[in-house]
């Protein structure tokens, strides 16, 4: 009986299953709590010396009818989804852009692909700052930069104008987010073998006819990946928010992750903060549909 | 003074009975400050009672409250915490906070009737003292003295009215030199409320009174301010300390803030700069200035509230030394400083300390609070005027006031 | 002349993207006056160093070295669990498999900011605090494993499924194929999500807040927030402290990633 089992560990199915079940044990001990947690409070009364114990009213759907009627709710799903889709659609772009131009062979390729990690290396804190910095209305070096190129002749207030404040969270957020695109998408490149390519330009196929058919089916799930953590990943994003502009003015660059911690950790309105929270995990179940969808895809390719 | 050396002397015979026993650990959590107060009182406080420990855990300024609060509801509580002053009455109400009133009345180093009325009534929560405020802040105007000078304004003469503060403001805002009269906070976070309320409070409305027509003149004359770019649209992303930051670096003319911003400009500011109380709306107006600081409060889980109330008289006792070594002002009149440091900006920080009031108290004022600081947002950006945007801010209010 | 130019135009790329880093840089040598001069001073008029003075006075060294245990512990417990379930996930087929990915993608939803609460409520009653910092390994994993799970899936993926196939038809066991054949060619994807995993708790700041109370134990990213203090924020010792950090660290990840992205598995393919 044992040894069948190990049998089946070292040599059947049970290998793999025993890799996953190990991962996903893992998991479950470690992640699956909080969101549980956090799914149980959107429907409780919860007061924040209570945090604790699971022992609350219940409240069924009136957290939820409540946020719904709140006036900034609409404006910061709004916001939600531009700063989202803008993010992910530019640092997708962006980032694929830069791995096929460090894809040409030029020489310090390698090198200065290296000092695109910088964004990802840099702590949270002294990014917020500097992008304040630059982004200032009066002193910031981006109005200074506009100004001697004669793009503007007035400043813009990136970060209290509510015409600009998402705009400048975003472009930090883009900024942040390219090192980790093209990382990936270099290292889904250098995974493509070339021949591949010489037989293509044998047969005639330029250069965009060998991109879409060799290179993008051949990514497609580097591109699947990095697309659906792209999304989660911006749906984290918070320290920026944080640091530029507070979700301000008046909500004008609020973001549901912001908006469900300055509820939880600065009103203590902890229930209506879990109600925000439990909507993004929503979110997301549709993004991680979308993901295996597309990994099923790729099986049947 | 007198009160403080006995104090000294008692301890110090108290330590010598007891030195013999095994310290007890007092937990103290407290704000990460450059000037390390807390830690400097423990070691001095632990030198002469050899009976106590005081481990001292930093927390900075954004999660203090959190954090209490998160150890107090999973039984990991400190000793003593620090509590900002708005917010005493949150813990308050949870009754999680030990009484200090029997203990008071029994203290011979404390005297609580020494203390200005603004930071012992924050402190208080239905009639019992439950937190010893260390020190109070308030807020008041600088200016900078040479420029004053140098666009024909009288330095010995500062604004007293808004009318004459926008007067002066506009004199010395100079675009050409990138330059704007006046800088504050307008921050979508408590500072924001607690620079924004002295203003209504001059005009003679309140938190609670945000649709009266002083409130709306509050509003409106900070409205000006920006619009007519004497100062900048920025105020609503600048802390306090970036403001001061603006004001040291000769971005803007005046500014207001508290006496912490003192050691950042003889450090930074290379001009004569000067200090004084905050404008009201006319001459005979009320006068009004925030209050701030932090108070230390012993939770009832505590299991030596002696000791830890000890610690505690020991840091009120020391309270003269707050103006020249920890940038804030005393909370109790007796603790006046022998020889303060810039002696003009003193003066007028304890003037303007008679006329600091506290924010609530009240459990749910993070919530009042951001209401208000939506209400400034919105109205200096043009998306709402601000009749409208004080009248949500008075319902959202009563809402609140009224659970 | 032509490659040379697309050298030109890597430099003026790179160069417009490290803006803020240079910033960074030049920050820490600046007064905190020239910080908010108009215009901006791309360069101090006298710069001042006080690298040594922030590095020996704020405890750095000991910061650092709470950091490089915590991103090496959280990097190998990443790597050793997830290698395998992402292999597995990219070679069988099912409902199962569908099932494993979605959860894992579910898993790590939540900002840490979000989740640090029952996390914290939760290792409290288990008595894991007594360890902060084996607690703070142990939830940044739970951070970084679906992450790299996916990543290192799309990776495996890559790999023809043949040369398993054909491993096992050699008489390999099923561990043997994935030790000594799959393993070696999926390296480089596995070496380069490794290196973000790494960097990434490295620069974990929510958990070790929250979880260390110990001083001795905190992580360098904690230290850094104590110069932006309730009253007063020390910026140019903010930018030291950090320039002083990243620069060692993106010097040796600009030298390893080149050799892992360039590296054998094109190569071994052909």
């Amino acid at each position: 009986m044992i040894s069948q089992l190990l049998k089946t560990l070292r040599d059947g199915d049970g290998f793999e299953a025993a890799l996953v079940l190990a991962a996903i044990g893992y998991l479950l001990v470690f992640a699956a709590f909080p969101l549980v947690y956090n799914i149980v409070m959107s429907f409780q009364e919860v007061d924040m010396f209570s945090l604790a114990s699971f022992d609350r009213p219940f409240r069924g759907l009136d957290n939820y009818r409540d946020l719904i009627q709140r006036p900034e709710a609409w404006e910061i799903l709004r916001n939600t989804i531009i700063f989202v889709s803008c993010s992910v659609v530019f640092q997708l772009g962006l980032g694929f852009a830069l791995a096929l131009f460090f894809q040409l062979d030029f020489p310090g390729a390698g090198a200065i692909r290296g000092l695109f990690l910088a964004g990802w290396v840099m702590p949270g804190l002294v990014v917020g700052a500097i992008w304040k910095w630059i982004f200032a209305g009066d002193f910031g070096v981006l109005n200074y930069a506009l100004h001697s190129a004669g793009l503007i002749d007035k400043n813009i207030f990136w970060l209290s104008d509510p015409a600009y404040a998402l705009a400048a969270v975003t472009i930090a957020n883009i900024w942040l987010g390219i090192p980790f695109n093209m990382i990936l998408l270099s290292v889904g490149l250098a995974g493509i073998p070339e021949d591949i390519y010489e037989a293509a330009e044998l047969d005639g196929a330029n250069r965009w006819q060998r991109f879409m058919s060799i290179t993008v089916p051949l990514m497609g799930s580097t591109l699947g990946a990095v697309i659906s953590l792209g999304i989660i990943f911006t749906l984290q994003q918070f320290d920026l928010v944080a640091a530029l502009t507070q979700g301000g003015p008046a909500n004008a660059s609020n973001i549901a992750q912001y908006w469900s911690w300055q509820m939880s950790f600065q009103t203590y309105e902890i229930s209506a903060g879990s109600v925000v929270a439990t909507l993004m995990i929503a979110v997301v179940v549709v993004v991680a549909a979308i993901y295996v969808r597309s990994v099923q895809h790729e099986h049947s390719a | 003074m007198i009160k403080a050396t006995m104090m000294g002397l008692v301890l110090a015979m108290a330590a010598v009975a007891t030195a013999q026993a095994e310290p007890v650990t007092v937990k103290v959590w407290a704000l990460d400050e450059p000037t390390r107060i807390t830690e400097t009182f423990a070691r001095e406080f632990e030198a002469r009672n050899p009976d106590v420990k005081i481990d001292v855990k930093l927390v900075n300024f954004a999660n203090i409250v959190n954090d209490a609060v998160r150890a107090a509801a999973t039984g990991t509580a400190p000793d003593i915490t620090m509590i900002d002053n708005p917010e005493v009455a949150l813990f308050a109400s949870h009754n999680i906070l030990l009484d200090l009133t029997p203990l008071l009345a029994q203290s011979k180093v404390i005297d609580r009737n020494d203390f200005y009325p603004g930071p012992i009534a924050n402190s208080t929560w239905q009639g019992r003292i439950v937190a010893i405020p260390r020190g109070a802040n308030t807020i008041a105007l600088y200016y900078n003295a040479d420029l004053f000078k140098e666009v024909g304004l009288n330095p010995d003469q500062p604004p007293r009215t808004w009318a004459e503060l926008y007067d002066a403001a506009r004199k010395l805002t100079d675009p050409a030199k990138h330059r704007y009269g006046l800088v504050f906070s307008a921050i979508a976070s408590e500072e924001g409320t607690f620079q924004f309320l002295p203003w209504v409070q001059t005009a003679g409305a309140d938190f609670d009174t945000l649709g009266s027509d002083g409130a709306l003149r509050a509003l409106q004359f900070w409205q000006k301010l920006v619009d007519d770019k004497v100062a900048s649209p920025d105020v609503l992303v600048y802390r306090q300390n970036d403001a001061t930051g603006q004001f040291a670096a000769g971005n803007a003319a005046m500014s207001i803030s508290g006496p912490w911003e003192l050691p950042t400009l003889q450090k930074d500011a290379h001009f004569t700069w000067r200090v004084a109380l905050l404008p009201g709306e006319t001459a005979t107006s009320p006068r009004a200035s925030a209050l701030g600081e932090f108070a230390n409060a012993i939770f009832k889980t505590s299991a030596h509230p002696a000791e830890a109330f000890r610690f505690l008289e020991y840091i009120y006792s020391q309270a003269a030394r707050n103006w020249n070594e920890f940038g804030m002002l005393p909370a109790n009149r007796s603790a006046a400083p022998q020889d303060p440091k810039w002696p003009d900006a003193y003066a007028v920080f304890v003037e303007q300390m008679k006329y600091a009031r506290g924010r609530g108290p009240h459990p749910l004022w993070p919530q009042i609070s951001k209401a208000i600081q939506t209400a400034i947002q919105s109205t200096l950006t043009h998306q709402s005027d601000a009749r409208t945007a004080l009248a949500t801010a008075q319902a959202s209010i009563d809402k609140i006031l009224k659970k | 002349m032509k490659r040379s130019l697309l050298t030109g135009v890597a430099v003026v790329l790179a160069a417009l993207y490290l803006f803020p880093v240079y910033w960074m840089f030049v920050t820490a040598m600046k007064t905190s006056g020239e910080i908010f001069q108009y215009p901006p001073a791309f360069w101090p008029a006298s710069p001042h160093f006080q690298f040594r003075a922030v590095f020996a006075s704020y405890n750095l060294g000991r910061y650092i070295w709470n950091s490089l245990l915590i991103a090496t512990g959280t990097t190998a417990i990443t790597i050793v669990l997830g290698t395998g379930a992402a292999y597995a996930l990219a070679y069988v087929r099912g409902f199962a498999v569908n099932v494993a990915l979605f959860a894992i993608l579910m898993l790590q939803v939540l900002p840490p900011s979000l989740m640090v609460t029952p996390i914290f409520v939760a290792f409290n009653q288990v008595g894991l605090l007594e360890w902060p910092r084996v607690a703070v390994v142990l939830a940044t994993a739970a951070k970084t494993l679906p992450f790299y799970i996916i990543l290192c899936r799309a990776t495996f993926t890559q790999v023809p499924r043949e040369l398993r196939d054909a491993a096992l038809v050699d008489g390999n066991s099923r561990v043997g194929a994935f030790l000594h054949i799959i393993l070696p060619l999926a390296r480089n994807g596995i070496l380069i999500t490794g290196v973000l995993v790494f960097l990434q708790s490295f620069g974990e700041y929510v958990y070790s807040r929250s979880l260390i109370a110990d001083k001795e134990l905190q992580t360098a990213t904690v230290g850094l927030s104590t110069f932006l203090g309730a009253d007063a924020n020390d910026w140019v010792g903010l930018m030291t402290y950090s320039s002083l950090y990243v620069t060692p660290i993106l010097l040796i990840f600009v030298v390893l990633q080149r050799r892992i992205v360039s590296g054998l598995t094109s190569g071994a393919l052909k």
